[in-house]
């Protein structure tokens, strides 16, 4: 069965480190990862992965910017918000400009899989 | 400080009185993820997820063992008791030693008692006197709550002051910008050896002391604790957002903000500053 090909961003490395193991040996591939969201953009438009796992609080282009212009290449993308931030302000602000969900950091290995399985189920 | 140590600064016993007795409450004390292993209704392996879930998320130690320790409620509380019934008290431990008598126990226990009553009105009204005070309370105990989640061990919280922000030797300080309703830094000032301890728990693979990847891991942690009080002063009718956290040098929050409170705070045998910029 083909893997899932998922995207991460994230400006902290040790995030997307945490998350290329924790979905190490899983229906999940990490196919691209970027720290920063301009860069983030371009790779989705060469990439087209199907899940992006994207944070908000990010130097320079913002994660609700980043996501707003992936969906302007792709409206159906799989966008999915990763912050510590989980406001209902920021939570609202990140579903109505097109995230499909939001995930409130930290997290341990299996409550990630089964989020990621879950969005399986939708994606 | 806890009673053992009181008794060590009033000079009641010594040094090594109080090793022993601390030696002799390791060998019964048992947490409740270890009592359950020596029962044989957690296998080692879960234990370990349980513990590392229990220190990078929210939930309880006795909701974690429920869910994924494959045991039932009656069996949770019968660890319990059996964690109440075996559980030796340093007094109880000084008595069984013959270092001290129950009236000395009782007498010494009673002055350790008022004393940390005092600390703690201390504490409370110390959070009154900061700047923006329930800002700096929900900062401040969120960081005490997450270090002890990213060290896995204990953690607490001495002193509180109004200083100058200025960075204690050896430390570094890990800071993230809050804005919004109104703006305010939090950080930790971090000893090298705390910081990569932290780093390496959380990434889950050694790190090098001031690595890149060292410094990113804790920026992270300090995002965590700077999105989780955005999120919980949010209930208060603030609205804040963080920035990206990054690494500071020197005293850079305090040239833009006119206040600083300084937590002195105990983790594990390292010294924390955890300083919130008003």
């Amino acid at each position: 069965m083909a893997k899932w090909r998922v995207m991460t961003v994230d400006d902290s490395a040790a995030i997307l480190t945490i998350i290329a193991a924790y979905l190490e040996d899983s229906e999940f591939e990490v196919i691209a990862a970027e720290r920063d969201g301009i860069m983030a953009v371009e790779r989705f438009a060469q990439e087209r992965p199907d899940i992006v796992l994207l944070d908000l609080i990010m130097p320079g282009q913002s994660g609700v910017e980043t996501l707003e212009r992936i969906l302007a290449i792709d409206p159906d993308a799989f966008v999915v918000i990763v912050s510590s931030l989980g406001t209902e302000d920021a939570v609202h602000e990140c579903l109505t400009s097109g995230a499909r969900s939001f995930l409130q950091k930290p997290f341990t290995r299996d409550d990630f899989i089964d989020f990621m399985r879950d969005l399986t189920q939708v994606a | 400080m806890f009673f053992g140590q009181y008794l060590l600064s009033r000079g009641v016993i010594s040094r090594e009185v109080l090793i022993e007795a601390i030696e002799r409450q390791r060998e019964t004390n048992l947490s409740l993820v270890e009592l359950a292993v020596r029962d044989g209704c957690i296998e080692p392996q879960r234990a370990e997820g349980i513990l590392t879930r229990y220190r990078t998320t929210d939930a309880g130690l006795e909701e974690l063992c429920l869910e994924y320790g494959q045991i039932d409620r009656e069996k949770l509380e019968e660890l319990l008791r059996i964690q109440r019934s075996d559980w030796v008290r340093i007094g109880a431990a000084l008595i069984e030693s013959g270092h001290l008598n129950p009236e000395q126990v009782e007498e010494h226990l009673a002055a350790f008692d008022e004393l940390q009553d005092e600390a703690n009105r201390q504490l409370a009204a110390d959070f009154r006197a900061c700047k923006d005070p329930e800002t700096a309370k929900t900062v401040i105990e969120l960081s005490v709550f997450h270090l002890q989640r990213f060290t896995g061990g204990p953690v607490t919280l001495l002193t509180l002051a109004a200083d100058d922000g200025i960075l204690a030797s050896g430390r570094r300080r890990y800071a993230q910008k809050l804005v919004g309703d109104r703006e305010l830094y939090c950080a930790l000032d971090l000893p090298s050896q705390l910081a990569t301890a932290i780093a390496q728990d959380f990434i889950g693979i050694p790190v090098e002391d001031n690595s890149e990847v060292a410094i990113d891991a804790v920026c992270e942690c300090v995002n965590i604790i700077g999105g989780h009080a955005c999120t919980e002063l949010e209930a208060s009718g603030f609205r804040l957002r963080p920035e990206p956290p990054f690494l500071a040098e020197g005293i850079e929050p305090t040239r833009e903000l006119q206040s600083c409170t300084r937590a002195f705070v105990m983790a594990g045998d390292f010294e924390v500053d955890v300083r919130v910029f008003v």
